[in-house]
């Protein structure tokens, strides 16, 4: 056969290949978010398997000592933060959509209208659009999958599947890697393992900086006695991973609370300056204690990634959009260089 | 066939396999003076790879990650563009080692001369050892430095040598011109 066409039909099936397996993932997206989110729990602990494995403990005790850890950990912290929280969720949406909150949005609005003219109002419907984002916060912060596959499938395949990813990754790795053509074999090894090096560091120190905001952000909330403070800390953790745009909106829906509540200039700004306060913290002490390693990416792609990833996985993909694009840039980087020093082509 | 037997033929299998990798292990310099369990955790780590004959492990000048052990089969290690032979290894033999330590381009063209089974060491792998399995890490480690050590002290011989060599012929060529 002419090696013209063959080149051409091996372009074809690869692409068709590309697109079944595109159609694939997108038809187990759901499924897909349960695993990708169980690899991120499992990835995250591994260093602590490895210490309790340095100590002298199987895999296996290692990470049945930490899920029992965690376990406990989250009974108690659910203990205390669980009732709390739902209730806080409850009185939220009502307050949104009745009562004070609604004259105070509808004031708002008036304020809008007879300020900026040119905005329609009607389009505007303040309300209507906050209620909105409310269901879908809620939806999206603590029930991620909830609304495709049920909650309790969820919460009994999440840990299940993260401690069998924990328990086993590496063999799982082994196994994938030894799938891989002896051709392309040291060239892959070299990429998961320059990953694993830029990113580990990275995610981790995200998910502990995340924490250590979310905790910030609930005390000084409760302090300024603002309402729903351990929601908005905790959303204020999980948002300050996303780059940019992140510490805004945690901020943004502190502010948007307390004017709900008819929180005067007073309360506002000092809602704002306590946001300031932490922020610099993070900046100034916490990410550069925790945050190791930096991805080394470009502003203007971090601003584009997290918005791609928004669109496909909502808030998880804002938050993984950075790592996603910061693997992406090392296997294309690595890939190129691997070409050319392992001569595979 | 009754159910308890297939289970001890299943295990016996696995233990009659993992023997004849300690085996191979234990003729490797870099493994010797590990423990049944410590060679355990070095085989669990390995990467199995399996070629046909005439296939190529790696060329000349490519980079390398690390070392292979020849479970079965034989390797030709070939040098330069009109490919020399330089060596002929099997069973047992290894290569590759300095990899291990140095991402540096491959010296030789190693190329499967039948069907061959090799185990693959590799630095990320010595380094995930070292984490996890810290005292097992160093004795590889150091019996690498060791077998590195000994091949420096062979070159430093050879070349004292060669120099030796070399200042002779350059006064006997003094002397001639003389």
């Amino acid at each position: 056969m002419d090696p013209i066409i063959r080149k051409f039909i091996k372009f074809v099936i690869a692409g068709l290949v590309l697109l079944a397996i595109g159609w694939l993932l997108v038809t187990i997206h759901s499924t897909l978010t349960i695993l990708i989110i169980a690899t991120l729990i499992a990835y995250i602990l591994n260093p602590v398997v490895l210490y309790l494995e340095v100590k002298g403990f199987s895999r296996l005790q290692a990470t049945i000592i930490i899920f029992t850890a965690i376990t406990l950990l989250i009974a108690i912290t659910g203990y205390f933060l669980v009732p709390p929280l739902i209730k806080e969720i409850m009185q939220f949406q009502k307050g949104v959509s009745s009562g004070t909150a609604g004259i105070y949005l509808q004031q708002l609005n008036n304020f809008i209208d007879q300020s900026i003219p040119m905005l329609n109002s009607e389009s505007l419907d303040l309300q209507g659009k906050i209620s909105q984002w409310l269901q879908q916060l809620s939806n999206s912060l603590f029930f991620i999958i909830g609304s495709i596959v049920s909650v309790v499938t969820t919460l009994v395949i999440l840990p299940f599947a993260s401690f069998f990813l924990l328990k086993d990754g590496r063999q799982l790795k082994r196994s994938l890697v030894s799938l891989i053509p002896n051709r392309y074999f040291e060239m892959t090894l070299n990429i998961i393992y320059k990953i694993d090096i830029q990113l580990g560091g990275y995610l981790r120190g995200q998910f502990i900086d995340a924490v250590i905001i979310g905790f910030l952000a609930v005390n000084a909330l409760w302090v300024l006695d603002v309402h729903y403070n351990v929601l908005i800390g905790i959303f204020a953790g999980l948002t300050n991973m996303i780059p940019y745009v992140g510490p805004i909106v945690g901020a943004t829906t502190a502010i948007i609370v307390e004017l709900v509540h008819g929180g005067g200039g007073q309360e506002i700004l000092l809602v704002a300056i306590a946001f300031a306060i932490i922020q610099l913290l993070d900046n100034v002490l916490i990410q550069p204690l925790v945050v190791a390693k930096s991805v080394n990416l470009h502003p203007l792609i971090i601003i584009f990634a997290v918005i791609i990833g928004g669109q496909f996985f909502g808030i998880l993909g804002m938050v993984l959009a950075v790592p996603a694009a910061g693997m992406l840039k090392v296997l294309i980087s690595e890939f190129y260089t691997g070409v050319r020093k392992y001569k595979v082509v | 066939m009754e159910a308890s037997s297939v289970w001890s033929n299943i295990f016996k299998h696995k233990h009659k396999e993992n023997n004849s990798i300690f085996n191979v292990l234990r003729r490797v310099p870099i493994f010797k003076g590990l423990s049944v369990k410590e060679l355990n955790a070095v085989e669990r780590i390995l990467h199995r790879r399996t070629y046909r004959k005439d296939e190529v492990i790696f060329h000349e000048d490519e980079s390398g990650m690390g070392m292979y052990i020849i479970e079965s089969g034989h390797v030709d290690i070939l040098l330069g563009q009109d490919n020399k032979l330089l060596a002929q290894l099997t069973d047992g033999d290894f290569f590759g080692e300095m990899a291990l330590l140095l991402e540096q381009p491959r010296t030789a063209t190693a190329i499967a001369r039948s069907h061959l089974k090799m185990l693959g060491f590799f630095q990320p792998d010595l380094f995930s050892l070292l984490e996890t399995r810290p005292r097992t890490g160093n004795k590889i480690l150091q019996k690498l430095a060791q077998m590195l050590a000994e091949r420096l002290y062979k070159t430093n011989l050879e070349n004292r040598q060669l120099k030796l060599k070399l200042t002779d012929l350059e006064s006997q060529i003094k002397e001639e011109m003389a």
